[in-house]
C-alpha cells in the first residue's frame, strides 16, 4: 500500500510541474521546472529506501550493512540540490535580462515575435 | 606496443618498409606480417591527409605527386608483407575489450594492393586531369582518407573496426561525389550514396552486434574479434553456425550482413547510387569502382564466406548476384553516356562477383577472388579512358563519339585490352573468371537440378549484355567520327601513363592467368574457403567442356545481336520509366519524407515555448508508457517500503504547497509557497535518514527564496493567462504527466539496486585492520561523503564544473549586455 | 534595517563561518562535507548582504576597493579566483593521483601515530578535494549573488 501512496504524491508533484512549465510567465515555467526537480530528488532518496539507518558509521565497517541507507542516492542528490540552485539562478536571471532586452516576459508574446521587440 | 608509440614506429617502419620490399617476398607463407608495417600502412593515408591542406599550400597542384608518393608508400608497406598470414593488434578501448587488430592475409592483400596501387595511378593521373579544377587541397586530402578507409576495412580484423572504417569509406565517399559544392546533381549524388551506404551499413551493425552476442555462447566469451586469432569467429566457424542456428539468428544475421554488402557493392535494387556517383571526377570515378568502395561490400561478402556459407548463403547471394548482373548490364545498355555506362557494368560485375562467392562450391570462391582483380584492373583502365576521352573531346554523350582510334591510337590499344577484358572474350583477362563463374553455375545446377538451372541460365544471358555494352565502348574509337567531333587532343603523359600500367597488367593476366593465380589469387581464394583450398589452375580450355559452350553461346549472341544495338538500347530506355526505374523508388521515398517533415515542423516547432514542451513531455509519456505496455511490466504489490504517519504529513503539506504554486495570484506568493514546498522537502529528507541532504536542502532553500526575491523585485507583475479551454488541455497533458510518474514509481520500486548500496557501505569506513596508509577503503564514516569526494570524484569534479559554469553564464549574461546585436 | 538586526547579524555572521568551518572539516566522518559547508557560507554572506547591503560587504568586510569590474562590483573578481582555485585545487590533486601512478582523483588515508595531543590522527586526502569543491561553491554562488543583487 504504501509504494501507492509516495507514486501519487511523485505524480502529483510531477503533474503540477509540468502544468507550470506550461504556462506563459516565464517565472513560472522556472517554478514548475523547480518543482520537478524537487520531486525527482524525492523520488531518488526514496529509492535508497527510507527504512535504513543514517548512513553514517562509527569506527569500521556495519555488522550488517543491509540495515543503512542507500548512501549512494543521497550523494546524488546532494550534488543536484546545489546544481539545481545554480541553474534556476541562471534560468532568473536568463528571464532578467529577456525581460530587459524584450520588455516583456511573456513567452506567447515572445514567441510570435520571434525573439524580435 | 600502445598507441602512443606509433608515431615513432610509423617513421621507422616507413623507411624499413621500402627498404624491405625486395627481400621479403622471399618470407615463408606461414610467416606472422610485421605489426609496424601493417599500422604504418594504415597510418600514413591518414596522417598524409592530416598534412595535405599545408602541402598544398607549398606545393600547389603537384600536391598530386605528394599524394601518389604516400600511396606508393603505403603500397610498398603492404607488398612487403607479402606472403605472411596472421594478425597484428593494439589495444583500442580496452575496458570493452576492443582492440584495433589488423589481419593480413590473401583477401586482404589483394584488396589493399589494389587500393594502395590503383590509388598511385590515380594520384598519378588526378596530376593531369585536376588541372585548374577547384578544391585541390580538398580533393587530395579526402581521396587519401579514403584510401585510408578501404585499406581500413581490407585489414581490420574485428568487427568493431570493420564497421569504422566501413564507414568512413562512406563519409569520406561523400566529400568526393560532391566535390563539386555548386552543382545540384553533384549534391544529390552524394547525398544518395551516403544515404544508402551508410543505411546500408547500420544495417550490417546490427548483423555484427548480433554475432558477437552469439560468440558468447558459441566460443564462452563474447568477442567481436573476426579473424586472427584461436578464439575468433572464423577460426570457430562450425560452433559460431551452430550457436546461430540454435539462436534462431542465422538467417537475420545472413540477411543484415548481405543488405550491408550489397548496399556498398551497389546490388539491385540497392545500386541506385552508383549510376550517380559519377558525377565524381573521374579520378575518383575510377577509384571507386575499381580497387575500392564498391569492393568493400564484396569484400565483406568474401570475408564472411567461411563463417556463413550454406545453402542459405547460396540462394541468398546467388540470385541476387546474378540478378545484379543482368538487370544493371540490361541498364548499361541502355546508358547514352560513357560514364554511366561503365557504371552500370561496374554494378554488373559485382554481382558477377557476389553470384560467384554466393556460389557453395570452391569453383565459386575461385570466380570471386580471381574476378575482384581482373575487374579492377581493366574498370579503372576503363575509367580513366573515359575520362581521356571527356578531357580531349569534350564530351561523354555515346552517340556524339566514334572513330576516335585515329586521333588515339594509344588510348585505343589499352581501351581495346580492356574492354574485350570485360566483355569476356578470349585470351583476355576476364574470360578466365567469367568461365570459372559458367563452371561454378553449371556445377550447383548440376548437383541439385530442377530450379537451380536457372543459375547458368541466367549467368549467360547477363552476360551476352555485358558483351554487347562492352563492344559498343570499343566502337567509340572504330567507325567513322562524327562531323560534330570536333578536334580531339593529344592526352598527356600524366593521364596516359595510369591506363597504360592498367592495362599492361590486364594483358599479362591474359596471356598467363596462371602467374596472376600464383602470385596472389590463390591465397585470396584460400581465404575464403571454408576449410582445405585445392590448388587453382588455369589456362586457356583446349576441349569442349559445359563451361567453354557458355561463353561461346556468349559470344555469339552477342555478335549476333550487335547489329541490333541500338533497339536494345531504345527498349530498355523505355521499360526505365516510372515505377520501373529504381531511382523511383528512392527519389518518392525521400520526397516522402521530406514532405512529411514539412508538414510535421510547423505543429512540432512553432516557436512557442508551450509547444516544444508540450511535446516533449506528451511524447515523452506515450514513450514510456508504450515501452511499459510492451515490455509486459507488471506494478508489484510489496509492502517492504514502510511510511510511517510524519513523512504522509509532510508529503501531503508539499502536495499542498505545489498545488498552491500553480495557483499563485502573484510572483512573491507563488515563491513563498514555493517555499514552502521546499522546506517540506528537507523534513522529508531528515524523516529518512539523510542529514546531509537536510541540512544542504534548507540551507539551499533559504538562498533559492533570497535570489528569486531579487530578480522578482525587477520583474513586472504578471497576470495574463490562459482561458479555460488552455487550462483544460494543459491539465490533461500534466495530468498525463503525473500518471506516467506514478506508474514509473511503481514499476521502478520493484528493482533494488542493493548491491552497489553495499559496495560503498563495505568499503568507505575505516576497516579493523589496517596499515598506515589506506588507499583501497574511503576512510570515512560519512559515506555520502566518501562518495562524493572519493569513491565517484570524477562525478563531483563534474558538478562542481556545472556550478562554476552556471556562475560564468550568470556573469555573461548580465555582462554581454549593450554588446553585440542586442535588439 | 533596525540596528538590533544589524548588531544580531555582526554576532551571527561569524558563527556561522564557523559552523559552516566545522561542518567541511568534520565532513568525512560526521554530517557535513565540502557541498554544506559551502552553501552554509554563502548564506552567512547573504545575511549580511540582505541587511547591510554590498558596500558593507564589499569594503568594510572584505575589504575591498576600486574600479568595478564588467557586470559585477568589484568583490566578484575575487569571487571568480576563489572558485577558479577551487576547480584547480580539486583537479590538481586529481593530477597528483596520476602522479603517484594511481587513477585520476583516487583518495588515500595516511594515519599518524602517537602524535602529542590528537594521540592517532587520521590525514585524508580527500579534504583536498573537498576544500576544493568547498571553494567552487562559495565563489560560484556568490559570484551568481553578487551579480543578482548588483542589478
Amino acid at each position: 500500500m504504501t509504494q501507492f501512496v509516495l507514486a501519487g504524491v511523485l505524480g502529483l508533484l510531477f503533474a503540477f510541474g509540468a502544468f507550470l512549465v506550461l504556462r506563459r510567465d516565464i517565472v513560472r515555467v522556472v517554478w514548475g521546472v523547480t518543482i520537478i526537480s524537487q520531486a525527482a530528488n524525492v523520488y531518488l532518496v526514496t529509492m535508497g529506501g527510507l527504512a535504513g539507518s543514517v548512513p553514517i558509521l562509527g569506527h569500521g565497517p556495519p555488522d550488517d550493512p543491509a540495515t543503512i541507507t542507500d548512501p549512494l542516492v543521497q550523494a546524488l542528490v546532494l550534488t543536484a540540490i546545489v546544481i539545481s540552485f545554480g541553474t534556476t539562478a541562471f534560468a532568473l536571471v536568463l528571464t532578467y535580462r529577456i525581460h530587459e532586452e524584450h520588455g516583456t516576459i511573456d513567452l506567447r508574446e515572445l514567441g510570435e515575435t520571434g525573439g524580435e521587440s | 606496443m600502445s598507441l602512443v608509440a606509433l608515431p615513432t614506429a610509423i617513421a621507422e617502419a616507413s623507411t624499413t618498409g621500402q627498404l624491405g620490399t625486395g627481400a621479403a617476398t622471399l618470407a615463408q607463407a606461414t610467416a606472422d606480417p610485421a605489426g609496424m608495417a601493417l599500422f604504418a600502412a594504415l597510418a600514413l593515408p591518414f596522417l598524409g591527409a592530416l598534412v595535405t591542406p599545408l602541402i598544398y599550400r607549398a606545393l600547389g597542384e603537384r600536391t598530386a605527386w605528394f599524394a601518389a608518393l604516400v600511396a606508393l608508400a603505403s603500397f610498398g608497406l603492404v607488398a612487403s608483407q607479402f606472403g605472411t598470414t596472421g594478425s597484428v593488434s593494439v589495444d583500442w578501448i580496452p575496458t570493452l575489450g576492443v582492440s584495433l587488430t589488423l589481419y593480413l592475409d590473401g583477401l586482404s592483400l589483394l584488396i589493399s594492393l589494389l587500393a594502395s596501387g590503383v590509388g598511385v595511378l590515380v594520384f598519378t593521373y588526378s596530376a593531369g586531369y585536376m588541372h585548374g579544377e577547384p578544391g585541390q587541397a580538398r580533393y587530395y586530402g579526402t581521396l587519401l582518407a579514403f584510401m585510408g578507409s578501404m585499406l581500413g576495412v581490407a585489414l581490420a580484423a574485428d568487427l568493431i573496426a570493420l564497421f569504422v572504417f566501413w564507414e568512413l569509406t562512406s563519409i569520406t565517399s561523400f566529400g568526393l561525389i560532391g566535390h563539386y559544392r555548386e552543382s545540384e546533381s553533384s549534391l544529390y549524388a552524394a547525398r544518395k550514396s551516403m544515404l544508402i551506404t551508410v543505411s546500408g551499413g547500420l544495417f550490417m551493425l546490427v548483423g555484427f552486434v548480433l554475432l558477437a552476442f552469439v560468440s558468447g555462447d558459441a566460443l564462452g566469451s563474447t568477442t567481436f574479434t573476426l579473424i586472427g586469432t584461436p578464439d575468433s569467429m572464423i577460426a570457430n566457424a562450425d560452433a559460431m553456425r551452430t550457436a546461430l542456428e540454435s539462436a534462431g539468428l542465422f538467417v537475420p544475421v545472413l540477411v543484415l550482413v548481405a543488405i550491408g554488402a550489397a548496399a556498398k557493392s551497389a546490388q539491385v535494387p540497392l545500386h541506385v547510387w552508383l549510376p550517380n556517383a559519377m558525377e565524381a571526377p573521374t579520378p575518383v570515378s575510377a577509384f571507386l569502382h575499381s580497387a575500392t568502395m564498391v569492393k568493400a561490400g564484396v569484400y565483406l561478402i568474401g570475408r564472411m564466406r567461411p563463417l556463413l556459407v550454406g545453402d542459405e548463403w547460396m540462394l541468398l547471394l546467388g540470385t541476387l548476384g546474378l540478378v545484379t548482373m543482368t538487370v544493371t548490364a540490361l541498364l548499361a545498355v541502355g546508358a547514352s553516356d560513357i560514364k554511366e555506362l561503365l557504371a552500370y557494368s561496374t554494378a554488373s560485375h559485382l554481382g558477377l562477383i557476389t553470384a560467384g562467392f554466393g556460389f557453395a562450391n570452391q569453383l565459386g570462391a575461385e570466380t570471386g577472388a580471381f574476378h575482384i582483380l581482373n575487374h579492377a584492373l581493366f574498370k579503372a583502365t576503363l575509367f580513366l579512358v573515359a575520362g581521356i576521352i571527356a578531357h580531349e573531346a569534350g564530351t561523354r554523350v555515346i552517340s556524339e563519339l566514334g572513330g576516335l582510334r585515329h586521333d588515339l591510337p594509344i588510348t585505343g590499344i589499352i581501351t581495346a585490352i580492356a574492354a574485350l577484358g570485360m566483355a569476356g572474350v578470349p585470351p583476355f583477362n576476364g574470360f578466365f573468371s567469367k568461365e570459372l563463374l559458367f563452371e561454378s553455375a553449371y556445377e550447383v545446377a548440376h548437383e541439385l537440378g530442377g530450379l537451380a538451372w536457372l543459375f547458368p541460365a541466367v549467368a549467360v544471358f547477363g552476360s551476352v549484355f555485358t558483351f554487347l555494352y562492352s563492344i559498343r565502348f570499343l566502337w567509340l574509337f572504330m567507325g567513322e567520327k562524327p562531323a560534330a567531333l570536333g578536334e580531339v587532343h593529344r592526352p598527356s603523359l600524366a593521364l596516359l601513363a595510369p591506363p597504360v600500367v592498367l592495362a599492361g597488367l590486364a594483358m599479362i593476366v591474359g596471356i598467363d592467368p596462371q602467374l596472376a593465380v600464383d602470385t596472389i589469387v590463390q591465397s585470396a581464394f584460400g581465404s575464403a574457403v571454408a576449410g582445405e583450398a585445392h590448388t587453382m589452375s588455369i589456362h586457356l580450355p583446349t576441349e569442349l567442356t559445359p563451361a567453354v559452350a557458355m561463353s561461346a553461346i556468349t559470344i555469339l549472341s552477342g555478335i549476333v545481336l550487335s547489329p541490333f544495338y541500338d533497339r536494345l538500347r531504345d527498349g530498355v530506355r523505355r521499360l526505365t520509366h516510372g515505377p520501373l526505374s529504381a531511382d523511383w523508388y528512392y527519389d518518392n521515398a525521400v520526397y516522402g519524407l521530406e514532405r512529411a517533415s514539412g508538414l510535421a515542423l510547423p505543429r512540432i516547432q512553432t516557436g512557442q515555448f508551450r509547444t516544444y514542451a508540450a511535446w516533449m513531455l506528451g511524447v515523452t509519456s506515450l514513450l514510456a508508457l508504450a515501452g511499459y505496455l510492451a515490455a509486459g511490466v507488471s506494478i508489484p504489490a510489496f509492502a517492504d517500503l514502510s511510511i510511517t504517519a510524519p513523512v504522509v504529513i509532510v508529503l501531503l503539506v508539499a502536495i499542498v504547497g505545489a498545488a498552491a504554486v500553480t495557483r499563485a495570484p502573484s510572483h512573491i506568493a507563488g515563491v513563498l509557497t514555493l517555499s514552502v514546498l521546499g522546506f517540506m522537502v528537507a523534513l522529508f529528507y531528515v524523516l529518512s535518514s539523510a542529514p546531509d541532504l537536510a541540512l544542504t536542502q534548507l540551507v539551499v532553500e533559504t538562498l533559492v527564496l533570497v535570489i528569486f526575491l531579487l530578480v522578482l523585485n525587477r520583474l513586472p507583475a504578471f497576470y495574463g493567462d490562459a482561458d479555460r479551454g488552455t487550462v483544460a488541455r494543459d491539465a490533461l497533458l500534466a495530468g498525463g504527466v503525473g500518471l506516467t510518474v506514478t506508474i514509473s514509481v511503481l514499476v521502478a520500486t520493484t528493482g533494488s539496486p542493493d548491491a552497489i548500496a553495499r559496495f560503498f557501505v563495505e568499503r568507505a569506513p575505516v576497516p579493523a585492520e589496517h596499515g598506515s596508509i589506506l588507499a583501497d577503503f574511503g576512510g570515512g564514516s560519512n559515506i555520502v561523503n566518501v562518495i562524493l569526494v572519493d569513491f565517484r570524484a570524477f562525478d563531483t569534479m563534474g558538478e562542481i564544473s556545472v556550478v562554476a559554469m552556471a556562475a560564468l553564464g550568470v556573469l555573461t549574461l548580465v555582462a554581454m549586455r549593450g554588446r553585440g546585436e542586442s535588439s | 534595517m533596525s540596528v538590533i538586526t544589524r548588531t544580531v547579524t555582526r554576532v551571527v555572521f561569524p558563527l556561522i563561518l564557523l559552523t559552516a568551518l566545522a561542518l567541511l572539516f568534520q565532513g568525512h566522518n560526521l554530517p557535513g562535507g565540502g557541498f554544506i559547508a559551502g552553501v552554509l557560507t554563502v548564506a552567512a554572506f547573504a545575511l549580511v548582504y540582505i541587511v547591510n547591503g554590498l558596500d558593507y560587504l564589499q569594503e568594510d568586510l572584505l575589504g575591498r576597493s576600486g574600479e568595478d569590474v564588467e557586470g559585477g562590483p568589484a568583490i566578484v573578481a575575487d569571487f571568480l579566483t576563489v572558485f577558479a582555485g577551487g576547480l584547480a585545487i580539486a583537479a590538481g590533486g586529481g593530477v597528483a593521483a596520476i602522479l603517484l601512478g594511481r587513477p585520476f582523483l583516487s583518495q588515500a588515508v595516511v594515519f599518524l601515530h602517537d602524535l602529542p595531543i590528537f594521540g592517532e590522527l587520521e590525514l585524508a586526502s580527500a579534504f583536498v578535494f573537498d576544500l576544493g569543491v568547498y571553494l567552487v561553491v562559495v565563489g560560484g554562488l556568490l559570484t551568481i549573488l553578487t551579480v543578482v543583487g548588483d542589478e
